[in-house]
């Protein structure tokens, strides 16, 4: 393919170099892994100085070495050669119970320090109950017209929680006449245990999250008895956890939150059908070679690392001197204000990408709240701050720095996020799927309730886990609404006031003299905030990756 | 229609309500308590029984916010005072002497406000504006520390008053070391120090510069001493001031300047010279100030008490915070005020 000139001469391709393709090729790799490289040395100096690996002794880590990380390998490079995906579900299954164990430390804090269980289980019978008559309504009362059913609906729920007149009634000064369901389970003279009520409540949920997930794979039958199964396991703890050293209401709570779902998700990986058992086989190893390991180190009486990040970091509160400080309210108030802001993002956002989707017309007006969206995104967290200052605080007058101030604010910062991605996600259901909705005849309601919400649901929890991911790290939004540097316990209600992690570690690096408290204890909270931030995010991954192979 | 028959096949739902209800029969008849919360209506539900004990009666919020040279004591007493009233909510929100009062406690939001410096006229006009009275505690004294490097060594004796003033006024035409002091180096000096907001800015300019004087502002302010102490530590002309605590805990990587007051000798800062009230003009005493009527609640007073009966404490305020306790004869002089606010006779 010599080329002609004007003169009619033909030159040849004189020197084509294949250097700068590949200086450029190698300049691109250096600018991806400029940042990943930095940040991996950042987490690695920050985890070195909050879990301080080389204070252990040497027997400790030959120990663990020898119990843990070699069977790990072995079995690890066995089962891989047999059978890739077998690892991955190995893998998954590890990771599955450490993040799940982390979250149930999460919700064993609420239904210890925050949330009374008796309150927990009043509410769970007062929301129960109503929500049995009304699927009761939908299948049985064919009849009956819309209006009627809307209307007989919201008197149920309104009467089993709020009761007669209620709130309707109190600005009148109107008398009770008759108590909500929440009111009569709250006063009745003899109520179960605290074990049997958080078994109730957070094993119900639990086992009710497992026995569909176990009938989707199976059966309603199957399903049924698992759900059972599951529920008599998260009561049982309560009485077996004594034995074994655990207080009943976590042990409760850490059966029904992490190992129910592992062992579900187990039994799925492992025995249904193109199941693979040594994925088993592997995650047995590594949860068992921790185990040998601790037991063993233990018995040998090897030191491990002088950790910052312990027991005693988690569970206790701020103190004036580094060793006994802790990082447990900023803990609880991070989850507290994260629990707010889903509660006020997720609906808020869900919506607006809903309509902006589905129903919005592409107009004039459309395009502006559009192009006004993105741009919301990309502004600065400290403006929102601001934002929350002037109308929570100021102009609503709601105190300073509580957790539903906070938690507003932080919904607010991430609204524009949650609808950008919920928009994508919608926006990723095929047409066709929408189509043949109509084709069939269903109304535009039905085909967003039946095809285009559970189509994109994953993807819309994704995003919003994301997006919580970042309203978990931000400082200055809090600062801007004062919330304090330092708290000493868990808020009690959604008016207390509330630290998080991030405003507690910036206390510690600007507030006490003390180095101990710049070196060790700020490393250490960072670390915990990743380790949190991560759980969150891992979830948010397997959810995407199994939403992108079904889709 | 398949998957339903074959349903009710495995089981029929008069079997499953029968075994499931016998269950839940069984279970419940074993496990069950008393309410705690109807024995005692009066309670918020939250107080179940023996989770306060004889002295955790008392229960609320207490909100503090203010210097931030006062938070470490704060910090402490609270720290402190959780172990024995665990029902009590204590927050503590680091905002400079002067932000606090004018952002949160003279607008009614906060129930102490923590000063390392008397409250100013314009701020006690602001609080009467808003209907909050308060009154003044002393809680500490701290001696406002120079700071250099410790590569610095020209300055060996210390620094005058004199000298002082010069570096740190806006008039001065300061720029080099030898601007100071002819034999000392022509290097450009860098400051560091505290920001307006804070009150040993305040107190820095009232016991240095003088009322009619005005500070630079051409240097490098911060909310955050540990700022201040990293700047310093890392230059050989640097030069910076902050309260004593963060010296004290920080003297390996930072030099204290003696300072000279008039004709006196060099003082270094220290505890004891401080205490003597041979650390002058720098040494300072530091405050907190409740708001009355937050005073007259039993949880509120029983903190204030708290705070000033441990203030003549060694081990906390000397050892683990850094600055000089109260004598007994101010320890009680403030504990009369508490009094007299709390019974409403002033």
């Amino acid at each position: 393919m010599a080329t002609n000139t004007e003169t009619g001469e033909i030159e040849d391709f004189g020197q084509v170099s294949r250097t700068v393709g590949t200086v450029f090729r190698y300049l691109l790799l250096a600018a991806t892994m400029f940042g990943i490289v930095m940040l991996a040395i950042l987490l690695l100096y920050v985890a070195n100085d909050a879990i301080r690996p080389l204070t252990a002794d040497l027997g400790w880590h030959l120990t663990f070495f020898v119990g843990l990380v070699l069977p790990t390998l072995l079995v690890g490079w066995t089962v891989y050669r047999r059978d890739r995906a077998a690892l991955s579900f190995g893998a998954l299954l590890v990771g599955t119970l450490v993040v799940s164990l982390m979250f149930s430390g999460g919700v064993a804090l609420l239904a210890i320090d925050v949330i009374p269980p008796l309150v927990a289980f009043a509410y769970a019978v007062g929301l129960v109950v109503p929500t049995a008559a009304t699927v009761g309504l939908t299948r049985y009362a064919h009849r009956i017209s819309f209006t009627t059913r809307l209307i007989a609906t919201t008197m149920v729920f309104y009467l089993a929680l709020f009761g007669l007149p209620g709130p309707i009634g109190d600005p009148v000064g109107a008398p009770s006449l008759v108590p909500s369901l929440v009111e009569f389970v709250l006063t009745r003279p003899v109520i179960p245990v605290d074990r049997v009520m958080v078994a109730t409540v957070i094993g119900g949920i639990s086992a009710a999250a497992v026995g569909s997930y176990v009938a989707g794979v199976r059966d309603w039958t199957i399903g049924l008895y698992a759900a059972i199964a599951a529920f008599l396991a998260s009561t049982a703890a309560g009485y077996v956890g004594p034995f074994v050293g655990l207080n009943p209401v976590p042990a409760v709570v850490v059966t029904a939150v992490a190992f129910v779902p592992t062992v579900a998700y187990a039994w799925r990986g492992a025995f249904t059908e193109g199941g693979s058992p040594l994925g088993l086989a592997f995650a047995a190893t590594v949860v068992g070679g921790a185990l040998v390991g601790a037991v063993a180190v233990d018995a040998l009486g090897f030191a491990g690392p002088q950790s910052w990040v312990d027991w005693q970091f988690l569970t206790s509160s701020h103190s004036g001197t580094a060793e006994n400080a802790g990082l447990y309210p900023a803990i609880g108030g991070s989850i507290l204000l994260m629990s707010t802001v889903a509660a006020l993002s997720f609906p808020l956002g869900v919506g607006a990408a809903v309509y902006l989707e589905e129903y919005a017309p592409d107009n004039a007006l459309t395009r502006f709240v559009d192009v006004n969206i993105s741009n919301l995104a990309g502004v600065p967290s400290v403006v929102y701050g601001l934002l929350g200052l002037g109308v929570f605080v100021t102009y609503l007058g709601r105190s300073a720095g509580t957790v539903l101030v906070g938690g507003a604010t932080l919904a607010l910062l991430i609204l524009p996020i949650v609808i950008i991605s919920s928009r994508e996600a919608i926006r990723s259901v095929p047409t066709d799927l929408r189509q043949a909705s109509y084709g069939m005849g269903a109304t535009r309601w039905q085909t967003v309730k039946n095809v285009v919400l559970p189509e994109s649901f994953p993807g819309i929890l994704t995003g919003t886990i994301l997006a919580l991911g970042r309203a978990i790290g931000e400082t200055a939004p809090l600062i801007m609404i004062g919330a304090p540097n330092v708290v000493f316990d868990l808020p009690a209600t959604l008016g207390s006031k509330v630290s998080a992690m991030p405003l507690q570690v910036y206390a510690w690096s600007s507030l006490f003299a003390s180095e101990d408290f710049y070196t060790k204890a700020v490393p250490a909270g960072v670390v915990v905030l990743l380790a949190v931030l991560l759980a969150m995010n891992s979830i948010a991954i397997v959810l995407r990756n199994k939403f992108e192979r079904a889709g | 229609m398949t998957r339903d028959l074959e349903r009710n096949r495995s089981f029929s739902r008069r079997e499953l309500l029968s075994a499931v209800g016998g269950l839940g029969l069984a279970g419940l008849a074993g496990c069950t308590q008393e309410n705690p919360n109807l024995g005692s209506t009066a309670e918020p539900p939250s107080d179940g029984p023996g989770s306060g004990g004889g002295s955790g009666t008392l229960s609320g919020d207490i909100s503090i916010a203010g210097s931030s040279t006062v938070f470490p004591i704060a910090s402490a007493m609270s720290e402190r005072f959780e172990e024995s009233y665990p029902d009590i909510d204590v927050s503590i929100q680091s905002t400079g002497s002067g932000g606090g009062f004018a952002n949160y406690f003279c607008t009614g939001q906060t129930d102490f406000n923590n000063a390392s410096r008397p409250i100013q006229p314009e701020e006690e006009e602001q609080c009467a504006g808003n209907d909050v009275e308060w009154i003044e505690l002393k809680v500490a004294t701290d001696a406002l520390t120079v700071i250099v490097s410790t590569d610095n060594e020209f300055i060996d004796e210390g620094l005058t008053v004199e000298q002082l003033r010069e570096i740190w006024s806006a008039d001065a035409d300061v720029e080099t070391w030898a601007d100071v002091e002819d034999s000392w180096p022509d290097e450009p000096i860098e400051l560091y120090g505290p920001s307006d907001a804070s009150g040993t800015y305040d107190y820095f300019i009232e016991a240095v510069i003088g009322e009619e004087g005005s500070h630079r502002q051409d240097y490098s302010p911060t909310e955050q001493d540990r700022t201040i102490l990293q700047g310093v530590a890392g230059s050989e002309y640097a030069l910076g001031y902050l309260g004593f605590a963060y010296y004290s805990q920080n003297s390996d990587s930072v030099r204290a300047v003696p300072i000279k007051d008039g004709d006196g000798d060099y003082v270094e800062p220290s505890l004891e010279t401080a205490l003597e009230g041979e650390y002058t003009p720098l040494s300072r005493p530091l405050f907190t100030y409740p708001k009355v009527s937050a005073l007259q609640e039993g949880h509120i007073e029983a903190f204030a008490r708290f705070w000033l009966d441990n203030s003549t404490s060694q081990e906390i305020i000397a050892e683990e915070v850094g600055y000089v306790p109260l004598s007994e004869a101010e320890r009680e002089q403030m504990l009369g005020r508490i009094y007299a606010a709390a019974e409403g006779l002033n």
